[in-house]
């Protein structure tokens, strides 16, 4: 690794570019089925591991590597559109992308969205190539006790959400919470609350909660309109044209700093094996709106709401091939799956693989900065034609919605019941809508409720029961204090802007009141 | 940086193309018929009990990549992952046909040891399924993080653990490896506390990352990753070549170091097949014993193992009576220590 300098990084990144037939492939196919719910980068390269396998190790790795930046996008872009995320992943990009869609604003929320996510892909792939052995140390640090608190992190957007009506956010919230409950436990693989179904065992799946939840409810909704636009944003589509596209990267690119730190936290969650994006996601939402100075706009279409998931999620990307490289353990399923094909080629992937094999080693992240590169080029220009899809009437989107959703739910383990239980979760989301209780916030507890419960009983499992372990770890206690702050400061700076507020109030009426006296 | 070996021209495209046709035509064909009698006629089908990407994907794709050349077919994986691998084993019990194209490819030791703890609804093991091809025997071990570790023993693991309770990282409770653990304990005196961690990717983790003591595992992954990773113990009664045992750090032997009477505490990974389909279709089972025992004497196969880094001299053929002799050796040890192992203790 001694003689890895800026030479050789240049040589591997010109070396990188010249695969560009098999990236700009991978990118498109990427796009798709992260578009498609329940499918993913890891069951794609599953499918398609006969084909992998016959191709070299490095066209083969490249061909991973693109597909997986390049789905991790594209599930971003159902989710913007009409209210599906692909993946669990992409769970917190509709909060603000499908009120920028419902606006009339699809152009721009897609060009944000891409521009948020290869910004943030690319800076965390660079970050991770210029100090990788770094960012590995991540893993010795975060333990179960601080990952609790990181699982809080994003759970406390419950408590965001709930701000709005705080008991039906809180009921939505612990009803999440306690669907995300179902399934064996993590000890003994107890079955818990099961009903007998026997495909509840691994706990609900996250697919047909997030499509029932998320898209089957909104099908269910907007077949109650003629179309998913509101009469402004329908005028505003019809006349869309680059414009709209490039007001949306400007808006993003002037949140650059945005970009910067929420992709940042993508990569140290992603780093820590067995964490994901679903967790990077809502944590960088709930921190982007605590840091806010317009927290109030989150939820309604801002900005910053869209940039913060998309950036974080692809710093995800980045993050959980950094443990299956140094220390040879994936830090996700896509990169378990990376590593069947370097192992069928013979490869073993740890920290000799950097002696034994730099170019290869190395050349994952390259292959990602340049597929984050010739994403942008290629996928860019096509936000415009594929915002076009909210101008079609819900007439014909709706039953689309629900039949690609359904085949979505089934896909990943090939169980009917996941069909109905994703009818099921759409059910329970329409009737949530219509009551008033925020979909989102039952998803929150369905995605983060088992890995809190998982980490909370790993935790107390080691200290024998000890309830007081969560508080047993420096960086943990840093941590504590960190949420508490975080969860502090949106009230404490509510409570000055009202104390302001009302000062002006008060100034304002002495001055005319005393304005009226000098009269 | 190689060419890839992948290249497809016109040529093979339609070459392709045409096999396709003429398959398509043949299955659709009144000769099909002909060649139904013919076992097996279609592709297999494998239900794992595991997700994919870890040991039993990469053992099953290994073997089967032989395998099909003497079945002269083709085989379809899907996974069951869930409950320590009970989902797996129920829904391949629910929705297998009898008919010995569906198989069970699975962990015969954790997965034996789960019924121990939790008898199986709906059906009896071993009455209703039978292992027939035991693909390797990969014995258990204990191991900590080479650089890291303060351990250089196992003496001092025992000594530590007779001091304080020390956190050991494993696959799931169920498991030989935790049963060694359980065994080595109740022995020396030392206190552990097994912490499952959801599979062997998961244990890796936890032990490197410095959150556990040690872990326990099977060996063949942590000879591996021998540079990674330091192995404390062998849970197994013999050595093994001078390459092996020098990639597990000469561990010593559990029996041998400790004077304990312990069982090899083994992983086996291995088929099954529903008892129904063996009783039904005795030439059909046949044909899978025969064929499958082939795979063993196959240099590509001994290529395929080691191309993976897996050790060869783990590979080790066990027939139907072996498998079953295996599974009663495993449950009778994981009945004495079922308090342990269902949390009751």
């Amino acid at each position: 690794m001694d003689e890895v300098g800026l030479s050789f990084f240049a040589e591997l990144f010109a070396h990188t570019f010249g695969f560009w037939w098999v990236i700009i492939p991978a990118i498109f196919l990427g796009l798709i089925v992260g578009a498609i719910p329940g499918f993913s980068a890891a069951n794609t390269i599953i499918i398609l591991l006969p084909l992998t396998l016959a191709m070299g190790e490095e066209i083969g790795l490249v061909f991973m590597v693109a597909l997986y930046c390049s789905s991790r996008m594209g599930a971003g872009i159902p989710a913007i559109l009409v209210n599906i995320p692909g993946t669990a992943g992409a769970a917190a990009t509709p909060l603000d992308g499908y009120p920028m869609t419902k606006q009339g604003k699809g152009p721009q929320a897609l060009a944000i969205s891409f521009v948020s996510s290869t910004f943030g892909g690319l800076l965390t792939t660079i970050v991770v190539l210029f100090v990788m052995p770094y960012v590995a140390q991540v893993v010795y640090y975060l333990h179960s006790v601080e990952m609790i608190v990181v699982m809080l992190f994003g759970i406390s957007l419950i408590a965001t959400i709930a701000a709005r009506d705080t008991l039906k956010g809180l009921i939505a919230g612990f009803f999440g919470l306690m669907i995300g409950a179902i399934g064996a436990d993590h000890v003994y693989a107890t079955p818990r609350g099961t009903l007998g179904f026997l495909e509840l065992y691994d706990g609900v799946p996250l697919i047909p909660a997030l499509v029932g939840l998320f898209a089957i409810s909104e099908a269910f909704l907007i077949i109650e309109g003629e179309s998913i636009l509101s009469k402004k944003g329908q005028v505003l589509m019809r006349d869309a044209k680059w414009a709209e596209t490039f007001e949306g990267a400007r808006e993003a690119l002037k949140r650059w700093w945005h970009i910067v730190w929420t992709s940042l936290i993508g990569l140290v969650i992603g780093v820590v094996p067995g964490a994901g994006a679903a967790i990077a996601s809502f944590v960088a939402y709930q921190q982007s709106k605590t840091f806010s100075k317009t927290p109030e706009l989150y939820g309604t279409g801002h900005v910053e709401g869209l940039v913060a998931p998309e950036s974080a999620n692809n710093g995800v990307t980045s993050g959980t091939l950094v443990p299956l490289l140094v220390i040879g353990i994936p830090g996700g399923a896509t990169a378990a799956i990376m590593l069947v094909v370097l192992q069928f080629h013979g490869t073993t992937v740890g920290p000799d693989l950097f002696i034994q094999k730099p170019l290869l080693a190395y050349g994952v992240f390259s292959s990602m900065a340049v597929t984050y590169v010739l994403m942008i080029l290629t996928v860019f220009p096509l936000a415009r034609y594929m915002s076009r899809v909210t101008m079609v009437s819900t007439v014909y989107i709706a039953p689309v919605i629900i039949s690609f959703t359904l085949v979505g739910s089934f896909v990943p383990r090939a169980y009917v019941f996941d069909m109905y239980l994703a009818l099921a979760f759409g059910v329970i989301g329409y009737i949530a809508r219509k009551t008033g209780y925020h979909v989102a916030a039952i998803l929150i507890g369905v995605i983060l409720g088992p890995l809190l419960e998982q980490y909370f009983l790993r935790a107390l499992k080691m200290s024998k029961g000890d309830i007081m372990v969560i508080f047993s770890s420096n960086i943990g206690n840093v941590l504590w204090v960190c949420l508490l702050l975080s969860l502090a400061v949106p009230y404490l700076k509510e409570r000055h802007r009202k104390r302001s507020a009302a000062r002006d109030a008060l100034r304002r009426g002495e001055e005319a009141e005393l304005g009226g006296t000098t009269e | 940086m190689t060419p890839g070996k992948f290249t497809l021209d016109r040529r093979t495209m339609l070459q392709g193309g045409a096999a396709a046709v003429g398959g398509a035509a043949l299955t659709a064909s009144p000769l099909a018929g002909a060649f139904a009698d013919t076992f097996p006629s279609r592709n297999l089908s494998v239900m794992v009990a595991t997700r994919e990407g870890g040991g039993a994907d990469r053992n099953l794709r290994a073997f089967w990549g032989v395998w099909k050349k003497y079945l002269k077919t083709d085989m379809e994986a899907s996974f069951y992952p869930g409950a320590a691998g009970r989902v797996g084993y129920q829904q391949y019990m629910g929705i297998a046909k009898p008919d010995a194209y569906t198989l069970l490819f699975g962990n015969m030791g954790p997965e034996t040891l789960n019924w121990v703890v939790k008898k199986p609804s709906g059906f009896d093991f071993p009455g209703d399924y039978i292992y027939f091809n035991r693909v390797d025997v990969d014995p258990s071990c204990i191991f900590v993080d080479a650089k890291r570790s303060k351990f250089k023993t196992i003496d001092d693991i025992v000594a530590e653990g007779k001091k304080r309770t020390l956190n050991v990282g494993v696959s799931r409770i169920a498991h030989p490896a935790s049963l060694g653990v359980l065994a080595l304990g109740r022995h020396t005196g030392a206190k552990f506390n097994l912490i499952p961690l959801s599979g062997g990717k998961n244990t890796y983790a936890g032990v490197k990352s410095g959150e556990m003591d040690f872990g326990a595992l099977p060996m063949s992954g942590t000879a591996k990753r021998h540079k990674t990773f330091s192995t404390m113990l062998i849970f197994d009664d013999k050595t093994y070549s001078d390459g092996l045992m020098k990639k597990l750090n000469n561990a010593p032997l559990v029996n041998r170091h400790f004077g304990m009477k312990l069982p090899p505490l083994v992983s086996a990974r291995a088929f099954a097949i529903k008892t129904e389909a063996v009783e039904k279709h005795p030439d059909r089972f046949k044909i899978l014993e025969e064929t499958a025992a082939k795979v063993f004497k196959d240099p590509d196969y001994k290529a395929a193992v080691e191309k993976a880094k897996a050790p060869w001299e783990l590979i080790r053929h066990g027939n139907a009576q072996e498998c079953a002799d295996y599974a009663k050796s495993i449950m009778a040890i994981g009945e004495q220590y079922k308090d342990l192992l269902s949390g009751k203790a």
